[in-house]
């Protein structure tokens, strides 16, 4: 079936995480000055204001900050109520949104935060492979 | 170092548009600019101002559009728009302006049609066809609409922090009922003017439907249309109208973030920075305020902002709620008209919090237009915090009756 939810359109600066997530890697921004990982991905480093930033492959890797689970949606992921979106607080640094793929909705009392994920890719249009992450045993 | 603006201006009289609500439903759709120009009409009627004597025109967006509408060549002119603490914003710029000897009379307008043209929808932001802000690329393939998709992950995370649960919020959208029912301008005031109207249990908040769990139908705000205005003006002019004068003793804004992925800790916000700079301000702090004004888009946003504006401890901002201190007769009452939750919410509700706080200060929130006995409290300070965005903005006003 057709991917049938928002692709979004892309920013002139974020075709390295794009070409990245196509071949299935979690590109992340992170300064060359002070070495910090950065999301979302800016024209400048928000914490030391550098702009000599390079992009590296993360271990695509995190854990759940938060979560809620979607009753009310629109368009393609009115189709899919209820699912649970989460940040992600990534081993790399900074936190990712996302969408909690592993989970059972209907019990959001047994979500736990702090829950260890991993990064999977779904290709939504040929040039958008979208990050969504998985719940996965503690390593 | 600074300048202390502390009583630099008051606000000397608040308005709302007459049809506010659900108008469409009494007879037609009412647009925006209606309800601004009924709101400023209000107002000036209200004061005895003259629209013509405004010199500073302050709105979320709309202030030059509204000068020209209303004839005016106005010599300050501010747009600020970053959400619901827009006005509290203004008011802040208002007093700076006034301050500085550039005005000596300030008009703040909102007009929000969020009911009459719900769904409309509209541009946003400041990005050319084309464009796209890359926190909005990152964010927007992952499910979210609206508010209370958002909202839901910070009450998640408190619950989380601090061992809540949804039914200690719940509390608040009860209570907030409560004044909404000796507010006969409330959406919810009763059945008649709602069928959901009329007061309610915690558990009529648990049972309602979900929108994004924790947050039920009740947990979140209500959309309907609202226009409202006030004035601010410089001490000698506040004190020679006929009406009474609610001083800005302090006032204070800030932001933690615009997207919320940048939302560093989802269990606080920049009101603890933006009301610091206000009660420093007003050499005042949370322990002298008789009641509050706490923008409550959703009960958490008022159990959050609650403990950001230190009235409550960290973690604790539902128990002003729960144990009745915020309700009719309670020793802090919070959120007088109804609030966002069962009074009126068009979108960006600071105005609202504005006009009442006005009400309550100057001792007519039982004027015959919008109270009915039990809704004047004998509060002498209040403390008015907006919350715009995502959990992203704050404008804190502290405003005292006397000077």
């Amino acid at each position: 079936m057709a991917y049938n939810k928002p692709i979004p359109p892309k920013s002139q600066h974020t075709a390295p995480f794009w070409s990245g997530a196509k071949a299935g890697k979690l590109m992340l921004p992170r300064c060359t000055n002070c070495n910090r990982v950065h999301w979302y991905p800016r024209l400048i480093c928000p914490f030391c204001h550098a702009v000599e930033l390079e992009w590296i492959e993360a271990s695509g890797r995190g854990r759940i900050h938060t979560y809620a689970v979607q009753h009310r949606a629109f368009g393609g992921w009115a189709e899919e109520v209820p699912y649970v979106t989460a940040f992600i607080d990534l081993d790399e640094g900074d936190r990712m949104m996302t969408v909690l793929r592993g989970v059972d909705p209907s019990k959001p009392e047994e979500i736990r935060i702090g829950t260890r994920v991993q990064v999977e890719f779904e290709a939504a249009d040929e040039e958008t492979h979208i990050p969504f992450f998985r719940v996965v045993e503690e390593a | 170092m600074a300048a202390n603006l502390k009583n630099a201006a008051a606000i000397v009289g608040a308005a709302e548009s007459d049809d506010i609500g659900y108008p469409e439903e009494r007879g037609g759709k009412v647009s925006s600019l209606m309800h601004h120009i009924q709101a400023i009409k209000n107002v000036s009627n209200y004061t005895g101002i003259p629209i013509s004597d405004i010199q500073g025109i302050f709105s979320a967006g709309w202030s030059s559009q509204l000068a020209e509408h209303l004839g005016l060549k106005p010599r300050y002119i501010d747009t600020t728009s970053v959400g619901g603490c827009s006005f509290q914003m203004h008011v802040h710029h208002a007093m700076a302006a006034i301050h500085a000897g550039i005005i000596d009379i300030a008009l703040v307008s909102h007009g929000q049609a969020g009911w009459s043209y719900r769904g409309a929808g509209g541009p946003r932001g400041n990005m050319a066809p084309g464009e796209i802000d890359p926190s909005v690329e990152m964010t927007m393939p992952y499910g979210v609409f609206g508010a209370p998709s958002q909202y839901a992950h910070a009450m998640v995370r408190h619950m989380h922090r601090f061992g809540t649960t949804p039914e200690d919020f719940a509390h608040i959208a009860v209570v907030t009922r409560k004044w909404a029912t000796l507010n006969p301008r409330a959406l919810m005031f009763s059945k008649d003017t709602n069928p959901f109207g009329g007061p309610i249990t915690v558990q009529d908040v648990m049972d309602a439907r979900l929108i994004a769990w924790p947050l039920t139908l009740f947990h979140c705000c209500i959309v309907t249309d609202h226009g409202g205005a006030v004035i601010v003006a410089r001490p000698e002019i506040a004190r020679s109208l006929r009406t009474n004068p609610v001083w800005i003793a302090g006032a204070g804004e800030s932001m933690g973030h615009s997207n919320m992925l940048e939302m560093e800790d989802f269990t606080a916000t920049s009101a603890a920075r933006s009301s610091a700079t206000a009660y420093t301000m007003a050499g005042l702090g949370p322990e002298d305020m008789e009641m509050a004004m706490i923008y409550d888009s959703f009960t958490i946003t008022a159990a959050i902002t609650a403990e950001m504006l230190g009235l409550a401890p960290r973690g604790k901002g539902y128990t002003l709620w729960k144990d009745g201190h915020a309700a009719p007769g309670g020793r802090l009452p919070i959120n007088t008209n109804g609030g966002g939750l069962s009074f009126n919410h068009s979108g960006m509700y600071g105005m609202q919090l504005l006009v009442e706080a006005y009400r309550q200060l100057s001792g007519t929130a039982e004027d015959g237009i919008n109270g009915i006995a039990g809704k004047q409290t004998g509060a002498t300070t209040c403390v008015v915090n907006g919350t715009g965005g995502t959990l992203s903005t704050t404008g804190t006003l502290v405003l005292t009756a006397e000077a």
